[in-house]
């Protein structure tokens, strides 16, 4: 009698999972270019915020240079960032 | 002065005017031309950390070229179009500010307050970016 095979499952090593399990948070850089108008119009389109903290969060990143527009996992981060690049924002991701 | 953009339900209702169009139908050549608009629109996730911007890359492969691609082409063939549904008017407002980037950086526009001395340039390419503005706000306003 045989134990039925199993497969190897690929497991993250410690450090990997690690990363996987931190929080991320989705930066937003100012640039010179793109409207404030359509800006507040990604931030709402993007993260559902409310149209008063998308236009708070838009005059954050004018005024100050960057804003945290999301946090989360590293997937959702990226995933999050990646649509970000899509509108044309300037965007990376730090760990918190 | 006619709106170049009104809301018509579930459709945008396009107005513009021949010249208009014959101006339009040059920006995906624009922004191919210039394909990163020197470096703008490179994007990196992870700018200090070449292991997880490898990572990254890996993961999300041309996507992005893609997603930018099938945005010019929504553009490109629907500019004499006279209603656009709402998912080809957001193509057409990436696309214009994917234009305006790229023409941001060939003019060298790297600070805020380039605005005010745009409006006494007689640069055709700055002409350019300002009526893009306006089309993009006009977009903005539409799908708001």
């Amino acid at each position: 009698m045989t134990a039925p095979r199993t497969a190897p499952v690929d497991t993250p090593d410690t450090d990997e999972r690690a990363v996987l399990d931190q929080v991320w948070q989705v930066v937003v850089w100012n640039d010179p270019v793109n409207l404030m108008s359509y800006v507040v119009w990604v931030f709402r389109k993007l993260f559902g915020h409310p149209e008063p903290e998308a236009t708070r969060l838009m005059l954050q990143v004018h005024h100050e240079g960057r804003a945290v527009v999301a946090s989360g996992p590293l997937e959702k981060s990226e995933l999050d960032c990646h649509r970000l690049h899509h509108h044309g924002l300037w965007a990376t991701l730090e760990r918190v | 002065m006619i709106e170049p953009f009104t809301r018509d339900g579930d459709k945008v209702v396009v107005r513009l005017s021949a010249a208009e169009i014959a101006v339009l139908e040059d920006l995906p050549e624009l922004i191919t031309r210039d394909r990163d608009a020197g470096g703008r629109l490179s994007y990196t996730a992870h700018p200090n950390d070449e292991a997880a911007e490898g990572r990254y890359r890996d993961l999300i492969g041309d996507d992005l070229d893609r997603l930018r691609s099938a945005d010019r082409a929504a553009f490109a063939t629907r500019l004499e179009a006279k209603e656009l549904t709402l998912e080809e008017a957001e193509a057409w407002m990436r696309v214009v500010g994917e234009a305006r980037i790229t023409l941001a950086a060939r003019l060298g526009i790297v600070e805020d307050g380039w605005e005010r001395d745009a409006e006494s340039s007689r640069d055709p390419e700055m002409a350019l970016l300002g009526y893009l503005g306006y089309l993009q706000d006009a977009l903005v306003g539409v799908l708001s």
